[in-house]
């Protein structure tokens, strides 16, 4: 699955993809995208997920700050059903 | 006969006795249902890998946040590592400070790893957690875990979704009476008088996924649980009969018909 985020949300126009990988999968965004980007692209909401960049836990509030690079490893967390029982 | 109070623990209060999962059900609609049913305010949920298919449902749409109290748990964690990162991750979602800790130490039976989970308590309860670990019917163990800042303790009734019951109530009992900490028996329970005899050990709350979720019937099991934990707390409040070995006549000798 590729994720084009819009170019309005990047530093850059015309910014080359890079690969990284989004909870486990290799995945193509666009250079300098934010987490925030993403989130939105993906149409996830950031206040029912957590977001881990690199064994890293990203506060909410940075979000909008966060670049994601090439090699990147993204965890983006929630609730799901289940237990061990 | 004094009224019953409520579940306590880490200063918040809860009228239902009763903790419920949110795994195995067939579909989100009867998970929903089987809450409802239940009568419980405290839901468990694992934490996981958000599902890039948008497509898919989403749990949380299920579980009104103004009718329950969301339990993260450490699910599928076997070192106090991963379990300790999993209670961040949990916390970072911002939709609930409690943990309930999981670290298993076998894959079969998944019994807790005591140590890891000792390790993990300590370290999570230092960061401010409100901690309930799953534990084993140990006494050493559960007041090892209540020293270490535990705000409950919750030994298993036998192993997870096995559906065996409370295969030891007398350690059950002496828990009961090593720790001050609420006791709240989790896994194992595969009926309603599973749940009703929890209770009349004295515990102050059950909780259970499996013996629901897995039930033929989910909702009206649901709803058995919600009684049999009611009624096996009344019992318990009401003061049993002794057990004796021989009979003692209820009628009197008086008035006998020659």
């Amino acid at each position: 699955m590729e994720l084009r985020i819009s170019s309005a949300a990047c530093s850059r126009d015309g910014a080359p993809d890079v690969e990284l990988m989004i909870n486990g999968k290799r995945q193509d965004v666009q250079q300098g995208a934010t987490i925030a980007a993403l989130l939105e692209e993906l149409r996830i909401d950031p206040l029912r997920v957590a977001v881990q960049l690199n064994l890293k836990i990203i506060k909410r509030e940075r979000y909008a700050q966060t670049a994601l690079h090439a090699g990147d490893r993204l965890e983006i967390i929630t609730f799901m059903a289940g237990g061990s029982g | 006969m004094e009224k019953d109070g409520v579940l306590t623990f880490a200063g918040r209060e809860f009228r239902s006795r009763l903790i419920v999962g949110t795994g195995k059900y067939p579909d989100y609609r009867s998970m929903q249902r089987a809450h409802e049913a239940s009568g419980a305010q405290i839901v468990t949920v694992a934490v996981r890998r958000v599902n890039l298919d948008r497509t898919r449902e989403s749990l949380l749409d299920y579980i009104d946040s103004a009718k329950y109290t969301l339990l993260p748990n450490t699910a599928g964690c076997y070192t106090a590592d991963e379990a300790i990162r999993t209670a961040l991750l949990a916390r970072e979602v911002g939709l609930s400070d409690l943990i309930k800790l999981e670290v298993i130490g076998d894959q079969r039976t998944l019994f807790p790893d005591n140590e890891d989970l000792l390790k993990a308590t300590k370290v999570l309860v230092k960061e401010g957690f409100v901690v309930l670990p799953y534990t084993n019917d140990d006494p050493v163990m559960a007041k090892k875990l209540e020293e270490a800042g535990a705000a409950a303790v919750m030994p298993l009734g036998a192993p997870i979704g096995s559906g065996l019951g409370i295969r030891n109530p007398y350690n059950i009992k002496i828990i009961l009476e090593m720790v001050r900490v609420p006791v709240i028996v989790d896994a194992g329970v595969g009926t309603a008088s599973d749940a009703a005899i929890a209770m009349e050990l004295g515990c102050d709350g059950v909780l259970m996924n499996t013996g629901i979720a897995g039930a033929k019937d989910p909702v009206a099991m649901a709803e058995a649980m919600r009684h049999a934990v009611i009624a096996g707390r009344l019992a318990y409040l009401a003061g049993r009969i002794p057990k004796k070995l021989y009979a003692t006549a209820s009628s009197p000798i008086e008035g006998m018909i020659e």
